[in-house]
């Protein structure tokens, strides 16, 4: 182009005045030594009013400490400043952000003569900057919420990319697990999976891997004890709003209480019928008998037949009470029947029936006087219980004592005998429901339900129940009631 | 425990020049590095051996030895500067300090009077925030105004566009662009840096210094305005005072002639009244 037509179209003190941005100058003592129209006009000023201002005064306070402890030394040093932000005051009041560009101009001694500087104004952009920086700060909060969600659920928690690797697990893995977050590699995972359930773990996640379906699995899993424990391994893939395959999401939920419960329930079952069929079956036999003899009623045999038949429906009877008992506990329908009563006298009652064994002495002691406030029949089932217990499990000792014992608030009933005594970790688990201590081989097996209503009975009567023992010495099991 | 000098000529990014006996410590303010120093410094070279450092996680320090927990008050910068005279057997050093190093200076010098001669303090101020019953020329909306437009300036338009936002809080990005310009420093030490700078309050020590010391003035400092000069003066023992013509919070670099005139002034002054 040629160059008359060039000043013709851009005229340099044209472009200086009215540049799409603002230009200024400042002397070495930072004051206003020169500005072009488009600031004045963003800032509301005549050039008058700020040639020979400081600069600074433009600015906020915090803006002012900047400049004076980054631009200036930023400036006088690396003799250029690059896009230093800054919001500027104009006449009214209001603010516009900038963006500052300045160079600056030395002497032959390098001292500072002056600077010049160009202002782009960045209020719009600002304004978006904020918001991302707020949406940035949203984003982190929530991501600080959703861990500590995370950290505070019981299950294991952990994600994968779509192929599988694990690239996020939660407090409660790195608990259960003994490690750091770190060693999360799939053979570390998958060293943790019982080896009879890695086989069809493998299968079912390379599957799920290929077709995206949800995976749901009961695996045992090492934990830092080195104990396998039963969990439900759930994991679902994560699609992103565009539909791509992001994240599997997994967890795994500790179920090894559940799974033991259901096992040691199915243990009941199967004793429970054991028990039931055997009286049963006797119960049959001599029916038979009796269909027999039933043209003959006068037969001696008959009245040891029907004795025979009665204890047999008695043995029944009893199982089924126990029963009933044991799951009226569980739906919490045992109501009691509370009166005033005097507990020796309870007790001597109760132990009546029993002494007509005459192979056990039964010795009460204590404070005959006490009386409690109490369902009579459900304290009679629990002391008839510890008595049978007694002669049960310790069928050497030939003497069991019962005490009563005022103890403030409570009154304790302790049933002591002096049998073999009962292992020390065994005594934790004596009122469980379905518990028995092993007795194979002895005539007594029983459903092990006996304590375990006990428990429930004292339980409801707002007392408490337990036991100790030494082995060879024997074993003491008491319950407290309230007084009041 | 004593550390290594070597040790800390690398954490502290060390530089000993100058052909002269006795030692002078220069420490660089808030937001700077030793390059603040570069307009005043050749005028002592060839009369003192003049030490430049940068505190750790600002300049060129090593930025691994940064710990925030060490650096959470003055103590953490008042040990980079005794772990440098221990390191270097620093002893009758002039300490020269810039801002917030006069404060710095002040409580080394406190703990460890044996390794100072005099102390020289650009602008010093004991506290920035204003209270019932002192003026320290800000208060704390200003302060948190000046930190937004640090974070601005750190994490300005280019670096929030950055495509990384939630990815990579880290952004070691933004560190490799910050590196090469001066006033560089880790932006979370730099907020962290200026917090501690900023609302510190060492008023209290200031009675306790024993070695003799300067105060070097600025007319119109919007950091350490005259008063809050005054104040420091009137409360340290054994302090000068001496009003320069410069005006802004940096002397040594917009006037380094006065500056460099008003410190050989008061050293030699001091010297002839041995």
């Amino acid at each position: 182009m040629e160059n008359d037509l060039l000043a013709q179209l851009i005229d340099a003190e044209q472009l200086y005045q009215n540049a799409p941005c603002g230009y200024f100058s400042l002397s070495a003592d930072g004051k206003i030594i020169k500005i072009n129209l488009t600031l004045l006009n963003w800032l509301g000023y005549e050039e008058k009013e700020l040639l020979g201002q400081k600069f600074a005064s433009l600015l906020t306070k915090g803006g002012q400490m900047h400049f004076e402890m980054f631009f200036w030394p930023v400036a006088s040093i690396s003799k250029a400043v690059k896009e230093f932000s800054y919001e500027i005051l104009r006449k009214d009041g209001s603010l516009i952000a900038v963006l500052l560009n300045a160079s600056a101009l030395l002497d032959e001694h390098s001292k500072l003569q002056a600077i010049n500087a160009v202002l782009t104004n960045t209020t719009e952009r600002k304004n978006y900057e904020k918001e991302i920086l707020h949406s940035k700060r949203v984003a982190e909060s929530e991501k600080k919420r959703l861990q500590f969600m995370a950290d505070l659920v019981p299950e294991i928690i952990w994600t994968t990319t779509a192929k599988g690797n694990i690239d996020y697990v939660n407090a409660r893995f790195c608990q259960y697990f003994n490690c750091n977050g770190e060693d999360t590699r799939s053979s570390f995972v998958l060293s943790k999976v019982h080896k009879d359930d890695l086989r069809e773990l493998l299968k079912v996640w390379y599957r799920s891997i290929e077709t995206g379906e949800h995976l749901q699995k009961e695996i045992r899993l090492l934990n830092r004890e080195g104990i396998y424990e039963w969990h439900l391994l759930k994991s679902a893939l994560f699609l992103d709003e565009e539909g791509n395959m992001t994240n599997w999401f997994g967890s795994c939920a500790n179920i090894n209480d559940h799974i033991n419960a259901l096992k040691k329930k199915d243990e009941f079952i199967s004793i429970a019928s054991h028990e039931l069929k055997t009286p049963i079956t006797s119960l049959k036999a001599v029916l038979q008998l009796l269909d027999r003899l039933k043209n003959d009623p006068s037969n001696k045999m008959v009245p040891g037949l029907i004795e025979k038949a009665n204890r047999n429906v008695d043995k029944v009877n009893a199982l089924v009470e126990d029963l009933l008992n044991a799951s009226q506990m569980n739906q919490g329908q045992l109501h009691l029947n509370k009166s005033i009563f005097n507990l020796a006298g309870l007790i001597s009652d109760c132990v009546h029936h029993i002494r007509i064994d005459q192979r056990y002495e039964i010795i009460i002691g204590g404070d005959d006087t006490l009386q409690v406030f109490a369902d009579e029949g459900r304290i009679e089932q629990v002391i008839a219980n510890f008595i049978t217990n007694a002669i049960k499990y310790a069928p050497d000792s030939k003497q069991i004592f019962i005490n009563l014992k005022n103890a403030g608030a409570n009154v304790l009933v302790e049933v002591v005998d002096k049998g073999p005594g009962i292992a020390e970790e065994k005594i934790p688990h004596l009122f469980d429901r379905y518990y028995q201590v092993e007795n194979k081989g002895s005539k007594y097996s029983g459903l092990g339900l006996g304590l375990f209503i006990c428990a429930e009975i004292v339980k409801r009567h707002g007392g408490e129940i337990g036991a100790r023992s030494t082995l060879g010495e024997g074993s003491v099991f008491w319950f407290s009631l309230p007084t009041s | 425990m004593m550390m290594k000098a070597e040790a800390v000529i690398k954490r502290n990014n060390v530089k000993v020049i100058g052909d002269g006996e006795q030692v002078m410590l220069f420490a660089h303010g808030f937001g700077c590095d030793q390059r603040a120093w570069k307009f005043i410094v050749d005028a002592f070279t060839e009369d003192y051996k003049v030490v430049l450092f940068d505190y750790t996680g600002s300049g060129q320090s090593d930025v691994s030895q940064y710990s925030a927990d060490k650096y959470k008050s003055l103590d953490g910068y008042v040990q980079d500067v005794l772990d440098l005279c221990e390191a270097l057997e620093l002893t009758n050093t002039i300490f020269v300090g810039h801002s917030v190093s006069s404060m710095v200076g002040l409580l080394a010098a406190v703990q460890h009077p044996e390794f100072f001669s005099r102390l020289v303090f650009i602008g010093p101020s004991p506290r920035y925030l204003n209270t019932t019953d002192y003026t320290g020329g800000f208060e704390r909306q200003d302060l948190e105004n000046l930190f937004e437009f640090m974070d601005s300036n750190y994490l300005g338009w280019s670096s929030a566009m950055a495509p990384a936002i939630m990815a990579n809080p880290e952004r070691p990005e933004l560190g490799e662009f910050l590196t090469d310009s001066f006033c560089s420093t880790d932006p979370d030490i730099a907020r962290a840096f200026a917090r501690v700078t900023f609302f510190s309050d060492n008023r209290d020590d200031l009675s306790k210094l024993k070695v003799k010391s300067l105060t070097l003035q600025c007319s119109e400092d919007v950091i350490a305005p005259l008063a809050v000069g005054q104040y420091f003066h009137e409360h340290t023992p054994g302090n000068e005072f001496v009003l320069l013509n410069a005006t802004g919070h940096c002397p040594h670099i917009s006037e380094p002639v006065e500056t460099i005139n008003a410190i050989k002034t008061y050293l030699h002054t001091e010297e002839n009244g041995k």
